[in-house]
């Protein structure tokens, strides 16, 4: 890859396109949607809907819009989100979106789909189910992005962090109230963004420890079922709440290296309650064994590495802490979705970035990638 | 406009490079798990995914060394129920209660209980199954396995043996060759999915069963069969408690026959036979008496009980006294009736005493003080020389479980009246099989044999896996001993106590014997006697041991004509001629003749002919006055007093 030049000259510039990310995505697409045929059939058929594709397709209209948007937003100029629309009273589409996520966020905790003992959805006749927390990611990074971006020295002391937080801290506690896992992707996204801008990063090193005793703080002394977690994660073999991982363990552990072959699996015959969303790579180990699972590692590794490369090329500071935003939150997904998957943290539901089951994520996953390619597609270059 | 400083680019470096490790080492925990975590879940795994069944394997089958079956397989049928497929608990706790005969409660429990797979009865009949399938009941399963299965019932039932629920051996051979003939049970395992349905198409992990290998024994239904009729008969006419009977080739120590009456049915080893039904009486058993009944039942008396052998180990004694040259044929001794040693008197059987004697008079008297005299000759070392070498003093080796070992005296304890009564077979015990290869040994030229039954084992595809050998020592006894034996014991039968296992035409060496069974004043006997021929060159030592025969009680009264009925049947059916001096040809009934053609003549004609032939009755079939068929056919050997059947028209 020639590396992007980013001055300007009085040659008329090329204007960049990162077709690798685009492929990457859309290969990982196709991954998820052959793994959430073979993970949810069995299940689909077994239920009511007695259909065997019955995810399958709903997965594929997701993926079918998906992709759509991302070629629609990746032609829009980022900067369209933060400029002032509108001729009387000028107002900016981030912040719109801003008061949306709150909005969404304050109903969802009120009035949501409650699974599994946890509000998170919302329920949209005909369309299913909408899960406002995939937006708030999207939101976040967008907003903090800009926040930054319009005053980066400020974050040199911590008031200019703690402005920071502010900002974010309306949609992280409503987050946290029902998903504390989201709401540690949002801070996440966050520290990371203003931790690459910031000249000096003493303060958060102090910041980061005081955020992982707080979390800890949770994590023991929370509401009762997260506890139960803990205890769970330590005694996967013999606790009932770790059932579930152990399923997801017996299905790693029993693809060996070359796995069993696609459509092989037997975990995902109902021993693993419903493999095609967070579970799903387990399954793919299963299936696809050491070699499958390191491949698709090495797309989400390909994939960091190109919003890496668009993020440090980019031709302003807003898409590259766009990237940057981007890159931390799908890095940590994959990490905490397998580091879950392989009993290595307490479990916590993260699906896996563009494999797992659940439409809402894969379409604002793929804007999201639509974003990072309108800033790539602002790169210029000379020949 | 703002572009990204180096500093934030170096920034980023550090974030996208700390991720990456991250992954790294999540990818190291998944190799970890993967590797070398993989057998131990995916071993947990697949217990959770496969519903094992296992078939049995058809356990080889036990031949005589004619080919005849002595213990097969049948085919039976083991009733499961498979929860999660059961449609109609009720309709199939109903049936089950019926068609199997069980209580209620118990198939109720078992059809209840959530579990993959739940046996309700095993070795169902194959009929009571086919019934049961007609009703197709969902979740109920009908496996096909097999039942041992022993034709001939109670034959040699000590010695066959019998196996368990689960197919292994209890007693007897099936005990001793059970991984020879117990296979490699099979397995069926399916695939289920957590709801416990069978996956279709799924490759079925089915392990075959590997049968298991046939056996060929040494023994002879046909001869089992003569020895347990002549068994069965003294046993009744003595009211005996029970009697033994081995034959055997004392070449080999090839067992043909050991019988044990009354015998029990394998085929239902766990109910008494009359013997033990009647020790238990009318009372209803408890568990542990019924118990200890039915090992007793299922004990071997020939190779598990020692005795004392009393007379019959005179030859042994005889032995060891031609061996250290102690003494020679025409030794003379004299016999009062009693011998007195050291401070004892030790009577001889006949009260009277013997008078003046040879030693070959001795041994036909079976006369006591004789023995007690060579015995002290020998001396207790020399005697136990010869028990050493003669395998008096250790197990037989015999392939049969439970062999006792001898009840010997310590030779320091050995002082004269010890080896005086020692001489003569009594106070110290020894197992008749024991006692049998002894014996053999003696008259088979001095070659150690192991009594056995096994000679040869085959697999399923009729090849042999093993040929049992057992090799013995030769020379162990001179041959110039044994042939003085020989003769000797043959004239024990022919001029001594032994004279009635005499039979005409076969020449017949064996010695008798009558033990009292301590305590001494009890008055029971155990008479016994030892029996082989053709004297010169034995092919078959047989020994029976009559135990407490009411009555008369003399072995060579009541047990040597035993032999005679066995050896009657035998040696022709092994195809020992009789060869008949002159002196039997003259007796009534004795030697062969052959038979004239008699078809197309009348019943005159006939009438007339038969005066010149010895046949025993005569049966006419049929309406007519002229001979068509005649049995036996004209021109065939037969012995006198044969039966005729003439079929006439």
């Amino acid at each position: 890859m020639t590396k992007p030049s980013v001055r300007k000259t009085e040659y008329k510039p090329q204007t960049y396109y990162d077709y690798s990310l685009l492929f990457i995505t859309l290969i990982l697409v196709c991954i998820g949607l052959v793994m959430v045929y073979s993970t949810s059939s069995y299940y689909a058929v077994k239920q009511k809907f007695g259909d065997a594709a019955y995810f399958f397709k709903r997965q594929l209209i997701s993926a079918v819009i998906g992709t759509f948007v991302m070629i629609v937003v990746s032609k829009i100029d980022y900067f369209f989100y933060i400029k002032g629309i509108g001729k009387k009273y000028k107002f900016r589409l981030l912040f719109l979106a801003y008061m949306l996520c709150i909005a969404l966020q304050v109903y969802v905790l009120f009035f949501g789909e409650e699974v599994k003992g946890a509000k998170r959805w919302i329920k949209i006749p005909v369309l299913g189910t909408f899960q406002p927390s995939e937006l708030t990611k999207i939101c976040v990074i967008l907003l903090v992005a800009y926040i930054v971006y319009a005053a980066p020295k400020r974050l040199d002391t911590v008031f200019g962090f703690i402005r920071v937080l502010i900002f974010v801290c309306p949609l992280l506690g409503l987050v946290a109230a029902e998903n504390l896992s989201t709401a540690i992707i949002i801070a996440g996204i966050t520290f990371v963004v203003c931790f690459v801008v910031a000249r000096r990063k003493g303060y958060f090193f102090v910041a980061g420890f005081l955020a992982v005793l707080v979390v800890a703080g949770y994590i023991f002394l929370g509401e009762a079922f997260r506890g139960e977690r803990i205890d769970a994660w330590l005694n996967v073999e013999t606790h009932p709440k770790g059932y579930q991982i152990l399923q997801g363990l017996y299905a790693i552990a029993s693809g060996g290296l070359w796995g069993k072959g696609l459509g092989q699996s037997m975990q995902k015959l109902g021993f693993i309650p419903e493999s095609h969303n967070d579970m799903i790579f387990s399954v793919i180990c299963e299936e696809l064994g050491i070699i499958g699972a390191l491949a698709i590692i090495l797309m989400y590794v390909l994939l960091l590495w190109r919003l890496f490369v668009v993020a440090v090329n980019a031709r302003d500071l807003f898409g590259s802490l766009i990237c940057v935003g981007i890159m931390v939150h799908i890095a940590m997904q994959v990490l905490i979705n397998i580091a879950v998957v392989t009993n290595t943290i307490p479990s916590t539901g993260i699906p896996l970035p563009f494999i797992s089951y659940g439409g809402t994520s894969l379409v604002v996953l793929m804007a999201e990638m639509g974003i990072a390619l309108s800033v790539s597609n602002r790169i210029e270059y000379e020949r | 406009m703002r572009q990204i400083s180096t500093k934030q680019r170096k920034t980023a470096l550090f974030v996208i490079s700390v991720l990456i490790v991250a992954t790294a080492g999540l990818v190291i925990r998944l190799m970890f798990l993967m590797i070398f975590h993989s057998a131990e879940y995916a071993k947990a795994a697949n217990e959770l995914h496969e519903r094992e069944r296992s078939i049995k394997a058809a356990r080889g089958v036990i031949y005589d060394r004619n080919g005849v079956i002595l213990a097969d397989n049948k085919p039976v049928c083991t009733v499961s129920v498979i929860h999660s497929q059961i449609t109609e608990p009720e309709r199939v706790i109903s049936v089950l209660c019926e068609v199997l005969e069980l209580p209620e409660e118990k198939v109720r429990k078992r059809v209840e209980k959530v579990s993959s797979i739940e046996r309700i009865k095993a070795n169902v009949e194959k009929e009571t199954a086919d019934y049961l399938r007609s009703f197709e009941l969902d979740g109920v399963m009908v496996d096909e396995d097999y039942k041992r299965y022993y034709p001939f019932g109670t034959l040699a039932s000590r010695v066959i043996g019998f196996t368990g629920g689960d197919n292994q051996g209890i007693i007897g051979l099936e005990v001793k060759y059970d991984s020879l003939l117990e296979g490699i049970p099979g397995k069926i395992l399916t695939l289920t999915t957590a709801h416990g349905t069978e996956i279709p198409n799924a490759a079925e992990n089915r392990k075959e069963p590997i049968a298991g290998n046939s056996l060929t024994v040494s023994l002879d239904v046909n001869i089992q069969k003569y020895a347990e009729q002549a068994a069965l008969k003294v046993l009744e006419a003595k009211s005996a408690n029970h009697v033994s009977l081995i034959v055997m080739n004392p070449q080999n120590g090839e067992i043909y026959a050991m019988v044990n009456v009354p015998e029990f049915d394998l085929n239902d080893p766990y109910t008494l036979n009359t013997e033990y039904a009647a020790k238990a009486g009318e009372e209803t058993l408890s568990g542990e008496k019924k118990n200890e009944l039915l090992n007793q039942m299922w004990r071997n008396p020939c190779i598990s009980d020692t005795y004392e052998p009393g007379s019959t180990f005179k030859i042994i004694t005889a032995t060891a006294a031609f061996e250290h040259n102690a003494v020679s044929l025409t030794d003379r001794f004299f016999c009062p009736g009693y011998k007195i040693v050291e401070d004892r008197t030790i009577h001889c059987h006949k009260v009277g005493g013997h008078g003046s004697e040879s030693f070959v008079d001795g041994i036909r008297n079976s006369c006591n003080p004789v023995f007690m005299e060579i015995g002290a000759r020998v001396g207790t070392e020399g005697m136990y020389e010869t028990f050493e070498k003669l395998g008096l003093m250790r197990k037989t080796g015999i392939d049969l479980p439970g062999e006792a070992s001898s009840i010997m005296h310590k030779t320091d304890n050995i002082k004269a009246v010890e080896l005086a009564t020692i001489s003569f077979g009594q106070s110290f015990q020894i197992t008749p099989i024991q006692l049998l290869s002894a014996v053999s040994t003696v008259i088979n030229g001095g070659k150690q044999i192991v009594p056995h039954f096994g000679v040869y084992a085959k697999n399923t595809e009729e090849n042999t896996v093993k040929t049992y050998q057992y090799e013995g020592k030769t020379g162990i006894v001179s041959e110039e001993t044994c042939e003085t034996m020989k003769m000797l014991l043959e004239s024990v039968v022919h001029e001594g106590t032994g004279k009635r296992a005499y039979l005409p035409g076969f020449r017949i060496g064996g010695k008798t014997a009558t033990s009292e069974k301590l305590p001494r004043s009890s008055n029971r006997y155990i008479s016994s006697f030892l029996g082989f021929a053709p004297a010169e060159n034995p092919q078959v030592i047989a020994m029976v041991m009559i135990d407490e025969p009411e009555g008369i009680y003399y072995g060579g009264t009541i047990a040597a004509p035993v032999i005679a009925e066995v050896f009657d049947s035998v040696l022709p059916y092994l195809g020992i001629e009789p060869v008949y001096s002159e002196d039997e040809l003259k007796l009534e009934g004795v030697g062969q003749f052959s038979v004239p053609d008699m078809t197309g003549m009348t019943k005159e004609e006939v009438k007339a002919l038969l005066k010149a032939y010895e046949f025993g009755e005569i049966y006419y079939t049929g309406e007519g006055d002229t001979v068509t068929e005649q049995f036996p056919e004209a021109g065939e050997k037969v012995n006198k007093k044969t039966s005729l059947i003439l079929y006439t028209k």
